[in-house]
């Protein structure tokens, strides 16, 4: 009897244990700020938030380079209204050469530095993680862009595309679908100039540049 | 022998065939001089469902000859090289593209937004733009992926300056939708209808749920979704109170007319079923009002289908 009793109380022990581990990869812990020494001196000496300083670094980050992509396109053939599709190709192809060229030597990293790409990690975080509104139908985000996802890799596997290379310059492949990325991200990340773009690729977020195709920088496994 | 059998398979398949493609009675008025288009929406796959809907919309132009066709979005899936063009939009729409019939395509989740500079889009390179197919009717598309200030601005603006005409946006996501997939966007919402209700606009024309459903009036805005042009999610509508019509298993396009005040349409599938149909019907000049709280907008029904509150699902 007294061994029955132990291995009920060690069942229930073991239950209510494991709820909380459940809970935990359901649904993941909200990631800590991570800002930099120097910018928490500077956002002191400003007195200031240091996460709006970091806002402000990214927001300079995308404008120098949008400077050398206009600095770029000065010399590349225009996007213009064409009847062939193929002409739009080619001039994104052009200014894509072009800008590859002017950052031969840009990295991951040098736009979404580490401290940024945590500054959208925790942007993101809410809507990915938020469950699905109340009183309408539809899903969580998270839901939605994993089904999203799927359809757009079952449709990359029909057409035959190429895996989206996660890599800074590289070219976004021709023959892949451009995954999606809900509105409700979008309005919680900062504005982008309507050359570029946010789109979410796998677990990660990468920004492109809509007249190059081509890959400006990315954060890894935004989507946990 | 071999003649009559030859003969015979022939007559069977004019028979099966053709009633098949102009079998739909029309229930739009087709009177000279209003304005005729079609909606079509989340077309871009290219294969048999896009084609059979292209089909279908080609035939029903015979009886209702619509001279301009609005796509609300996801005009190119998956990959979108100068092949896809072809394959997802050209050759799919080509009987309709050759005589002349023009298409304005607004920009879905799934599109590239270098779409705009393809002519055959109507998008004259702008991610949003507005066109005035005759007198008295404007329409207003819009990215609804990316809304940003500048967008909402120039809607405002746009809107503000249209006067009396009928007002018809088209964007990609619902700001109201019975999907489960989806459901409704509230987040644009809340940043387009104020502007929507401030300047009377009539009627949305949206996608993205890969079905079609009428939205009960919202606000006094007529609110429809044709995302079931080429992709389906069959039994995908929920039980909510927001449905007037809904069609989700089968692919559809809508015909619309213009005829003075009253804007009448028509849903039909792919085998030539019509599904849904009715008038929407405005009350005379809108003047822009910041606090209106409602358009004086009245949307019947007249659906060919049970129960219209509840979707239909077979």
């Amino acid at each position: 009897m007294n061994v029955i009793r132990m291995f009920v109380v060690a069942g229930i022990a073991c239950a209510l244990s494991a709820v909380p581990a459940a809970a935990q990869t359901a649904t993941p812990k909200p990631p800590a700020p991570k800002i930099s020494t120097a910018t928490k001196e500077k956002a002191a000496e400003k007195n200031t938030n240091p996460d709006a300083l970091v806002l402000v670094d990214f927001q300079k980050r995308i404008d120098s380079y949008m400077a050398l992509h206009k600095e770029a396109a000065k010399d590349a053939p225009a996007l213009k209204q064409t009847n062939n599709p193929a002409e739009i190709k080619t001039a994104q192809d052009a200014l894509g050469a072009r800008i590859r060229a002017a950052r031969a030597t840009a990295k991951a990293g040098d736009i979404m530095t580490p401290e940024i790409q945590n500054k959208f990690r925790r942007l993101m975080y809410p809507v990915v993680t938020a469950p699905a509104p109340r009183g309408t139908a539809g899903r969580a985000v998270k839901a939605d862009v994993k089904e999203e996802l799927k359809e757009n890799s079952e449709e990359r596997k029909e057409e035959g595309g190429k895996p989206v290379p996660l890599k800074v310059n590289a070219t976004y492949p021709n023959d892949t679908p451009l995954p999606t990325t809900p509105p409700q991200v979008l309005m919680n990340l900062p504005k982008l100039p309507e050359q570029l773009e946010y789109r979410i690729v796998g677990k990660n977020l990468i920004i492109r540049d809509v007249e190059a195709n081509i890959i400006v920088d990315f954060v890894p496994n935004v989507i946990q | 022998m071999m003649r009559r059998s030859f003969l015979f398979v022939l007559l069977l398949l004019l028979t099966v065939a053709v009633p098949a493609l102009v079998a739909q009675n029309l229930s739009v008025p087709v009177q000279n001089g209003s304005v005729k288009f079609a909606v079509i929406g989340d077309t871009g796959t290219g294969d048999k469902h896009q084609l059979s809907v292209a089909k279908q919309l080609a035939a029903t132009r015979a009886k209702f000859p619509f001279e301009f066709v609005v796509m609300v979005g996801d005009n190119i899936y998956g990959g979108n090289s100068a092949n896809d063009y072809e394959k997802k939009f050209a050759i799919p729409y080509k009987p309709l593209l050759d005589d002349g019939v023009k298409f304005y395509a607004a920009l879905g989740n799934h599109d590239d937004p270098s779409e705009r500079f393809y002519k055959p889009f109507n998008m004259n390179g702008e991610r949003y733009y507005s066109f005035k197919p005759a007198n008295g009717v404007r329409f207003f598309a819009m990215d609804s992926t990316y809304i940003d200030d500048k967008q909402l601005k120039w809607v405002d603006e746009q809107l503000g300056s249209s006067g009396s005409d009928w007002k018809i946006c088209f964007f990609h996501h619902p700001p109201y939708s019975s999907g489960e997939t989806h459901g409704s966007d509230e987040t644009l919402r809340t940043q387009l209808e104020p502007i929507f209700v401030k300047h009377g606009v009539n009627v949305v024309l949206t996608g993205h749920e890969h079905f079609y459903e009428r939205i009960k009036p919202q606000k006094g805005i007529a609110y429809f979704i044709t995302g079931s042009s080429a992709k389906l999610r069959e039994g995908n509508i929920a039980q909510t109170q927001l449905t007037a019509q809904g069609f989700d298993s089968g692919y559809t396009f809508m015909i619309v007319e213009i005829v003075g005040d009253d804007m009448y349409y028509q849903t039909i599938t792919d085998a030539g079923k019509t599904v849904d149909s009715g008038m929407v019907h405005r009350v005379g000049k809108v003047e822009p009002t910041p606090n209106r709280t409602a358009q004086p907008v009245v949307a019947s029904g007249r659906s060919n289908q049970k129960a219209p509150s509840k979707p239909v699902k077979r």
